[in-house]
């Protein structure tokens, strides 16, 4: 382990490299770099192109808490961007539902929406859970195939039953009414989700350091087999800690619907799931970093795109910027956790 | 015992095993990198040092905007495009970024930039940062960017919207002034292919790799089924069977791959009639012509694809979307911009729209919008003849495929039986049928998926 100012040294250190690696590789392509980083400057001091930055950082933020829980008990979530779909998914049917049925006043709206989306994402999540407890089946796979289950399932559900009976036959559901859309900050072009994920962190904090079932979490997480001779069962912790998880990306799933989209649709998130688990990862399982880092990327998504509108940088420049930009960060974060040695011949 | 429970303990990667694993894998890939990037960065700088040149001319446009501009630009007006797939598709991105050049091209002065592989549900923020460059028109080229095209348009009233394929704009009443809809429509080109399909069928059975069953899939496949059922029928007095395959995508070459094969071996289909944003259909119609000895046609889609398939090629449909924008330049050049809902068909941005004999016939050749890929010389002269026909008439409306006419006179009935078009009450398609189809035509034998 090295000490604190040597770990920041090693942080910057490794966002400048990546700067300057990414920086020559626009000079390769004949772009001017400093006018590249201008435009990515900007994008966080436009008010529009914030607001765009932070409503989809909103979802990312979201799925990656989720995801800190999960892998904090060495549980290897693949899953959130299924998680995302039921949220998405369950969200939507009680718009559907209180707009068909009159029967939700709009005040309840929005809590209603949170309560389902979470359970119903968290419940999609307790499947691989249960699994894994009881049959000991490898979680990456569940994981990772049920989301192509939930994403054909939201498909099946906008071409079929939810499909807006005035879309002209288009595969949407109806536009949600305004009251189950999630406000901006009064003022500002910042969606309000941004103060809901601060919220949700606090509160993962509490849960992973406070709580009982937090240090259950944490000891399964070093040690499975210690916290069987400990007396702790794996079943309960992995189905709290997946419920707690897949409702958080369940919430990533409303804030895409109710946040940005305004309905649902095939194909509503462009892997906002997989984004967090890079996310998870780079924020070192810390629900504090998370928070900034998951609205950071979000700015990267739309940097990305202001970088092709302002300079043509194709779009594999673009994820090729993207990707270095995390492959360096990582590569540092690896670097933090081992001291350099240089040993000549044989040990 | 004991080695059985030192493996379960070793199955189980460790938090701290899986980065330190990832983590040297990261490193080696970001030394690589590095490595890689300082040679390119240096040979780019050694080796292409002129190539600078025209790139800094280019940042120059941008940062100091007054001096560079020498030409008769009115205003140096910008547009920004979003597209939905990478310019290179060869399918749909691909003919939209080639209308984008050929309307920068016709109408002096102004410049365009675009966002290629925009995720529907990130458009928003594309349109933000073409916004925050600069454009003063935005055209958003995919059904799914209609919602945030229409926030966008009545969150910037000073700028002009126009978004592709969808049902939103002004004129329609259901989006601000500020946004207009376009969309350029085949299911009259399907109809002609359908027509060439039926000339050449020795089984009688179209395949079709249809994206997803949205009202213009179906129509285009009910149009391509409906001509190769007239052609079939008058050679053979037997009526056409088709079969579609969903891809549910736009662009899934190795799908699509897969779908044409099992038309052809599962269903015995000779031709092949496609909604996917690749030439793959085609190219595995010419795999089947060159290489298995089993003749199957298809054809071109939005691009002349000939080159994909030298054999198999029939004819094709191919859009130019470049009048429709050099339209809404002109509109928001001369501050005449008026909300629309265009259609561009055959006749279409024809400065010429009268319909000429079938012997001077403009069918075929670039046109409009809309036109046919040239017509395979193996398609018999009295069909090709009743394509051109047909296409000459389509300019001015005369004909209407989804009509008694184009099915031989016969009422168009559905999978169920039901008559959809009868020649008296519902003489012809309208508008409102066309774009919000949701049935077969019943030489059509697979079923929508609901």
């Amino acid at each position: 382990m090295v000490t604190r100012w040597v770990s920041v040294a090693v942080s910057i250190g490794a966002v400048l490299l990546a700067v300057f690696v990414t920086a020559m590789l626009f000079w390769a392509i004949g772009r001017d770099p400093i006018e590249a980083y201008a435009v990515i400057v900007h994008v966080f001091v436009d008010p529009g192109l914030l607001g765009e930055s932070m409503a989809r950082g909103v979802p990312i933020v979201l799925a990656t808490l989720g995801l800190i829980v999960a892998f904090r008990m060495n549980f290897w979530n693949i899953g959130a961007e299924g998680q995302i779909y039921l949220g998405m998914f369950a969200a939507t049917g009680v718009v559907l539902w209180g707009a068909a049925s009159h029967m939700l006043p709009p005040a309840l709206m929005m809590p209603t929406m949170v309560v389902t989306a979470f359970s119903v994402g968290g419940i999609w999540g307790l499947i691989p859970a249960f699994l894994r407890a009881k049959l000991q089946v490898n979680e990456v796979l569940t994981t990772l195939m049920m989301n192509y289950i939930a994403m054909l399932f939201v498909d099946y559900l906008v071409y079929g039953p939810w499909k807006d009976p005035h879309g002209h036959g288009f595969p949407l559901t109806i536009p949600f009414p305004d009251y189950a859309l999630i406000p901006l900050i009064p003022g500002t072009t910042i969606t309000s989700g941004v103060i809901a994920c601060v919220v949700v962190a606090i509160l993962v904090y509490y849960v992973l350091s406070r709580t009982k079932l937090g240090y259950e979490i944490r000891v399964v997480g070093e040690s499975a087999s210690a916290a069987r001779y400990a007396g702790i069962s794996y079943m309960q912790v992995a189905l709290l800690g997946m419920l707690i998880s897949a409702g958080l990306a369940g919430l990533g799933g409303l804030s895409i619907v109710s946040g940005i989209i305004g309905r649902l649709r095939p194909r509503a998130s462009p892997g906002y799931g997989y984004t967090a688990i890079i996310v998870a990862f780079l924020s070192e399982l810390n629900p504090w970093i998370a928070v900034p880092a998951g609205l950071i990327f979000g700015g990267l998504v739309t940097a990305g795109e202001a970088l092709q509108a302002a300079l043509r940088i194709p779009f594999s420049g673009i994820q090729v910027f993207q990707a270095l930009i995390f492959l360096f960060v990582i590569t540092g974060e690896f670097l933090k956790r081992y001291s350099l040695e240089v040993s000549w011949g044989r040990r | 015992m004991a080695s059985t429970s030192k493996d379960a303990e070793r199955k189980l990667l460790t938090r701290r095993e899986f980065l330190g694993i990832s983590g040297t894998a990261a490193a080696g890939i970001a030394v690589a990198t590095a490595v890689a990037g300082g040679v390119i960065g240096y040979f780019a700088g050694q080796t292409s040092a002129p190539a600078a040149g025209p790139a800094k001319t280019f940042t120059k446009t941008i940062t100091a905007a007054g001096p560079t501009k020498t030409i008769t630009a009115a205003r140096g007006l910008k547009a920004g495009y979003i597209y939905v797939g990478p310019v290179g598709d060869y399918g749909w991105t691909h003919a939209h970024d080639e209308g984008r050049k050929w309307a920068d091209s016709h109408v002096p002065g102004w410049k365009s930039t675009y966002v290629e592989s925009v995720p529907e549900a990130e458009a928003s923020g594309a349109i933000e940062s073409l916004i925050s460059q600069g454009a003063e028109l935005v055209i958003t080229t995919s059904f799914g960017y209609m919602d945030a095209t229409a926030d966008a348009a009545a969150k910037h009233p000073d700028k002009y919207f126009v978004h592709i394929s969808g049902y939103k704009s002004g004129a329609a009443g259901n989006a601000t002034q500020n946004m207009s809809a376009a969309f350029a429509e085949f299911y009259q080109l399907y109809y002609l292919c359908g027509l060439a399909a039926g000339a050449v069928t020795k089984t009688g059975i179209m395949g079709y790799v249809a994206a997803y069953p949205t009202p213009e899939v179906i129509r285009h496949i009910n149009a391509f089924a409906l001509g190769a059922n007239y052609s079939y029928r008058k050679r053979t007095g037997k009526d056409i069977k088709a079969y579609v395959v969903w891809l549910f995508s736009w662009f899934n070459p190795g799908k699509t791959r897969q779908a044409a094969m099992s038309l052809v071996e599962e269903r015995n289909a000779d031709v092949l009639a496609f909604t996917e944003d690749s030439p793959t259909t085609l190219e595995v119609a010419e795999e089947y012509t060159t290489k298995k000895g089993r003749k199957v046609w298809s054809f071109s889609h939005y691009s002349d694809m000939r080159k994909y398939g030298p054999h198999a090629h029939l004819t094709g449909q191919i859009v130019n979307w470049g009048p429709i924008y050099r339209d809404f330049y002109r509109m928001v050049e001369t501050d005449s911009w008026e909300t629309v809902d265009i259609w561009g068909r055959i006749g279409d941005f024809v400065p010429y729209r009268w319909r000429k004999p079938e012997d001077k016939s403009t069918c075929c050749k670039p046109e409009g919008v809309v036109y046919p890929a040239p017509v395979n010389s193996v398609v018999p002269s009295e069909w090709t003849t009743l394509i051109k026909q047909r296409y000459e008439d389509m300019k001015e409306l005369i004909f209407e495929p989804f009509s008694l006419e184009g099915n031989l006179g016969e009422p168009i009935r559905d999978q169920d039986g039901k008559v959809r078009i009868d020649g008296k009450i519902v003489p012809r398609a309208d508008h409102d049928m066309l774009w919000s189809m949701n049935w077969f035509v019943d030489y059509v034998k697979s079923p929508i998926p609901k």
